[in-house]
């Protein structure tokens, strides 16, 4: 990133967070399990949603899921997404069933669908975040696309 | 009717020009509105003795209610600042009315102002969402309208409702603040208006979100009894629910409907009536989406037929259900939910003017906010229904 260029808004590291991002600076997606009564979750929370239990950890998951919903913005509500508009946002419902909002990437907005399978990659954010997004599910991992740095890896690599 | 219904009444009503207002502070809107609703009770600040608040978004503030009373001069029996986004209004009202019935005040005044659109500005509308609990911002998801909007594209996914169904909502809203001297916007609105409008976040057009507005306003609360010595005509509170999904667009429910089904039911039971009863309803629009969900979650229409009733002209004010008469948060003004109370408290006074709905005993208010998280629902009646 050149000097002069506005920095986005990042993710923010906290007690709940971190291993999530942990996770995707090794390529890995993953999402928090109650050891008391099993469920999965996602945003982080300080305890299980379901039961309260504290006792909690992170697994990592598939990477795969399907398009519960998706926009296509127009308007940068902030300077650093001035260049990047038109971009597409989803909520991705994950094959183990929690929902997550990511970048759909590498795309044609328009098919884009609610539906529509995808699976996982990771791009580097900055020096400090790789950020997990989705591409649809068996298309190419792309090669030196425009904006890439070069640290894109699949769920199963890692770097 | 039950509970609290018709024990605490609207007395007074009040807000500044809505608009451009550059160089005037947001205290000052909120000084304003206090100043006006307390005049249009007939009363005096002296009488005020609770003090209910929402901070200004563009800077949020713990404890506004502190900073904001101490200018006013108060030093009110009860205090409460709240924040549950376009929830806020009519929670504090319901929390005012509670505190009244409760005698630990006597006369509320429940306010909100902020200069949205000259002053500081709040691009990014974050910062209150928790550290670590909105990390999408990074893919870009800010701002509201982006995140209504992949609620409207599901719901609309769902139903097939068309564009121009969505923008019936806007064009209707549009034509009654057109009748609305004090509205921001008033200059006709046609459906290729609305069409040609841009992209903000699809399917979301710009004339599909609320507007933005420097501007103050306040309702002012007293037991019903009280009220009977006051300036106006009566309104009475006869309704109050609140109910809030508080896991958002994580529950893939919340995208096709909000907890206004809840927090509706909760307050028609209060009331005493069904939606077959409401004369008038006042939404919470921040975007046109909202709108349509909130007819089918209180019962309105039944689900997927909101986009048919409202391009009918069900909305309209010679519709089956007028609503947002003055134009709402999409036309009037936006003072979050503030709007919507105080053109319920003037279309039950019956002094609408042009816009009036005949006959008009019965109002509905709804607030809705948190990124699909929390509602609030009021029900009010005018003299001759209570």
């Amino acid at each position: 990133m050149s000097q002069w260029e506005i920095p986005k808004p990042q993710p923010v590291m906290s007690e709940e967070t971190a291993p999530f991002w942990e996770g995707t600076a090794k390529g890995e997606l993953r999402v928090q399990r109650c050891a008391a009564c099993g469920s999965l979750q996602l945003p982080a929370s300080a305890v299980c949603s379901s039961c309260l239990s504290s006792d909690i950890a992170w697994i990592q998951v598939s990477g795969h899921g399907a398009v519960f919903s998706f926009t296509v913005v127009h308007h940068a509500f902030h300077p650093a997404f001035a260049s990047e508009v038109p971009y597409v946002v989803a909520d991705i419902e994950l094959d183990e069933g929690p929902v997550l909002t990511a970048s759909i990437v590498d795309v044609d907005h328009a098919e884009v669908k609610i539906g529509m399978e995808v699976e996982a990659r990771f791009r580097r954010l900055d020096e400090e975040y790789v950020l997990c997004v989705f591409i649809p599910r068996g298309s190419k991992l792309p090669e030196g696309a425009p904006g890439d740095s070069g640290t894109e890896s699949k769920q199963t690599g890692g770097k | 009717m039950a509970g609290m219904s018709g024990k605490v009444s609207v007395v007074g009503v009040g807000h500044t020009a809505y608009g451009r207002l550059p160089g005037v502070s947001a205290w000052a809107l909120q000084a304003e509105a206090v100043r006006n609703a307390v005049a249009d009770a007939g009363l005096s600040i002296a009488d005020v003795d609770g003090l209910f608040t929402e901070s200004q978004f563009s800077e949020p503030l713990l404890m506004h209610g502190t900073i904001l009373g101490r200018q006013l001069g108060m030093r009110p029996r009860f205090l409460s600042t709240q924040s549950q986004g376009g929830a806020t209004c009519i929670s504090l009202i319901q929390t005012a009315a509670l505190a009244i019935d409760a005698g630990m005040c006597s006369v509320a005044a429940v306010v909100y102002g902020d200069n949205a659109k000259t002053g500081q500005p709040n691009i990014y509308g974050l910062a209150q969402m928790g550290r670590g609990q909105a990390d999408f911002v990074a893919h870009g998801l800010l701002g509201g309208p982006a995140m209504e909007a992949l609620a409207a594209q599901r719901y609309r996914w769902e139903y097939g409702v068309t564009d121009e169904q969505f923008g019936s909502v806007a064009v209707t809203f549009r034509r009654h603040a057109s009748l609305t001297p004090h509205a921001q916007y008033r200059e006709p609105m046609s459906m290729d208006d609305y069409l040609a409008s841009r992209w903000i976040a699809e399917p979301l057009r710009l004339y599909d979100c609320a507007i933005t507005t420097d501007g103050g306003a306040c309702v002012l609360l007293a037991s019903t009894e009280r009220a009977r010595d006051t300036a106006q005509p009566g309104v009475q509170i006869i309704g109050m629910g609140q109910a809030h999904n508080l896991d958002g667009l994580r529950d893939k429910h919340h995208y096709t409907q909000f907890a206004g089904a809840r927090s509706s039911r909760e307050a028609y039971a209060m009331a005493g009536i069904g939606p077959r009863d409401v004369d008038v309803a006042e939404f919470y629009d921040c975007f046109t989406s909202t709108v349509l969900v909130t007819l089918e979650d209180y019962g309105f229409v039944g689900r997927g037929e909101a986009g048919a009733f409202a391009a009918e002209g069900g909305l309209s004010l010679s519709g089956a259900l007028p609503s947002n008469t003055s134009g709402g948060l999409l036309s009037e003004a936006n003072v979050t939910g503030w709007g919507q109370v105080i053109e319920a408290v003037r279309q039950l006074r019956g002094s609408c003017g042009a816009r009036q709905v005949r006959g008009a005993s019965t109002a509905v208010c709804s607030g809705h906010g948190g990124f699909q998280a929390t509602h609030a629902t009021l029900v009010l009646a005018g003299a001759d229904a209570a």
